[in-house]
């Protein structure tokens, strides 16, 4: 199973997949489980992830909903929708990227994204107070998931 | 007189925003606008006061498609001011890490943003459910160049290997083992991709184009050489400015470029190609001619070629590095400050970018002047867009936006990769004689 991080460090709440993964990892992962931090460009997901048969891949949302919050994308249940996730400076984000993948037939068998709300996508180097409490309970998640 | 007004706005983007701007009346283009708005004078300022050494990788930061380009600009800088001239092992690495950004650059721009043009697609995406098999090729291909970057520059994004001096680390034989082969299959699917992007249908459009690149008298342009052109111009870097100038236009926050002698000029794959055909591996000179391209493009809808023959050329050349490479026994060599300006150019996968800087006798940077290739084309694709619009007015404002953007990413412009993420404005408009 591999685990990827999606977010910016500099851009405050979009680092939010990164900082669950980067608290995976310090607490220890079973074998088997590995994490892979990516800045969110589509193209370089796709290689990511070539090759993994399960796969979580957790990321900001920018959907509206309350900051914090969490959502579960079963991706071959469900279109992943493009304009929740913030647009990077990247040609493709991580919703075009599974959207390729689906395409030509090169997703994982077993593929989750965590969508965690975001507040602020502006410059920083932390996340808000809403955002920064909800990492404990998406790490608790994935722990109970792998 | 029906007068229309054509207005693709672009989402604000990290590395710049731009917009399209075309007015019309009857059957004449008013105006062609490309607003562009990136940021190296903000950079500009952000090195004054930066030690020498920091150069490289501040100025990497201003692109994250063409980062070596910068890199190795502000390197070749450097070592102008500080006298320093890099053995042959080294400098073969430069050229090896400048490869690897070429073909994911240009593999990108091929694949994923130009191709649909041609193709009729809105994105590689729907492209790719009717062509899978060529868009894993372009894939793998842009993973490829992407692995030169990451084996030898330590990322595949922003290398943080690259030093004045050379390199802070050089890699072992067999790290570059596995490149070797991957290159070898490369070299095949690059041959695919430019027979593939030659069966294209291109709109008839030539210009008399001023072309300008670097020139090396025994290699293709890419990492060092003088500044020439198609009309005479032949000078050493620190001419630069005694031909060139840049000057602040109100629609856009980007300086533009243009001869002081008069006139926009066209930097990138099809200046090379045309000036330096020769130059070329013999195996791409051969594909060329099989595929029906001369020596001289001057219809940028072909650029797409050009930079299909640059992608085998650049694969052919990392595999000369690769196979000739032994460690060398130093990664870097010592620098050390002293005062001085110093000039660095070289070949962007879209155009020469120009660095000036001066320090001081501590390595502090006093000045800095960075003069990307994008805004030096920004003239020229207006003017294209405008000749180029003047002659499609009969196509419906759909139409003539779709061909206008291609007309845009013929240059690939480092602003390309958002325009697919435009939303497009439509207005007509009965012709207001005052604001004619």
């Amino acid at each position: 199973m591999l685990i990827i991080g999606v977010g910016q460090p500099m851009r405050s709440d979009d680092a939010v997949g990164r900082e669950v993964v980067s608290l995976l990892q310090e607490g220890g992962l079973p074998d088997g489980v590995s994490c892979r931090e990516s800045t969110g460009d589509g193209m370089s997901l796709l290689s990511l992830w070539e090759g993994a048969d399960q796969v979580i891949l957790i990321d900001a949302l920018s959907s509206g909903a309350v900051p914090g919050t969490f959502r579960v994308f079963d991706i071959h249940k469900e279109p992943l929708p493009a304009d929740f996730f913030v647009t990077s400076s990247h040609l493709w984000g991580v919703a075009e990227a599974v959207q390729m993948g689906r395409v030509l037939g090169q997703l994982p068998a077993s593929f989750l994204v965590v969508g965690i709300e975001g507040a602020d996508f502006g410059y920083g180097a932390t996340l808000t107070p809403d955002v920064a409490a909800a990492v404990p309970e998406v790490v608790a998640w994935v722990r109970a998931v792998v | 007189m029906t007068k229309r007004t054509i207005q693709v706005e672009m989402l604000a983007r990290v590395e710049g925003e731009g917009a399209l701007h075309l007015e019309t009346e009857g059957e004449q283009v008013l105006e062609a606008r490309l607003e562009i708005f990136e940021p190296p004078r903000f950079f500009e300022a952000f090195l004054q006061g930066r030690h020498f050494t920091e150069a490289p990788d501040i100025t990497a930061r201003i692109c994250g498609i063409c980062p070596v380009a910068y890199q190795m600009s502000a390197c070749h800088a450097m070592e102008d001011i500080l006298g320093v001239v890099l053995p042959p092992s080294l400098r073969a690495l430069r050229r090896l890490l400048y490869c690897g950004e070429w073909i994911e650059s240009h593999v990108l721009h091929i694949y994923m943003l130009h191709a649909p043009d041609f193709l009729g697609y809105d994105s590689a995406i729907d492209m790719a459910a009717t062509y899978p098999d060529i868009v894993k090729r372009g894939l793998r291909l842009k993973k490829i160049g992407n692995d030169i970057m990451t084996r030898l520059g330590g990322r595949e994004i922003h290398p943080i290997n690259v030093k004045v001096g050379g390199f802070y680390r050089a890699p072992t034989k067999a790290e570059f083992a596995p490149l070797i082969e991957d290159l070898k299959w490369a070299r095949q699917a690059a041959i695919d991709t430019v027979e593939w992007v030659s069966t294209f249908t291109f709109p008839v459009f030539t210009q008399d184009y001023t072309f300008v690149s670097l020139s090396h008298p025994d290699e293709y342009p890419m990492n060092e050489g003088r500044l020439v052109s198609n009309r005479g111009l032949d000078c050493g870097l620190s001419a630069f400015g005694m031909h060139f100038r840049e000057k602040h236009v109100a629609h856009s926050n980007a300086l533009q470029a243009e001869m002081i002698a008069g006139g926009s000029y066209f930097v990138g794959p099809m200046a090379r190609y045309s000036q330096h055909f020769e130059k070329l591996h013999p195996v791409v000179r051969e594909l060329a001619d099989r595929v029906g391209m001369s020596p001289t493009c001057t219809n940028p809808f072909k650029s797409i070629v050009v930079r299909a023959l640059e992608v085998l050329y650049a694969i052919e050349e990392a595999l000369m590095i690769l196979d000739a490479y032994e460690v060398p026994e130093a990664s870097c060599v010592e620098v050390s400050p002293r005062a001085g300006v110093g000039y660095g150019c070289t070949e962007a996968p879209r155009g020469i970018c120009f660095h000036e800087y001066e320090i001081d006798d501590e390595g502090l940077i006093v000045r800095a002047n960075i003069v990307p290739p994008t805004s030096q084309n920004q003239s020229r694709i207006e003017q294209d867009l405008a000749a180029f619009a003047e002659a499609h007015l009969a196509l419906d404002d759909a139409a003539l936006t779709w061909k206008c953007e291609q007309a845009i990413r013929n240059y690939d412009p480092c602003i390309s990769c958002a325009t697919h993420f435009l939303t497009v404005h439509r207005h007509e408009r009965t012709n207001q004689p005052s604001s004619c």
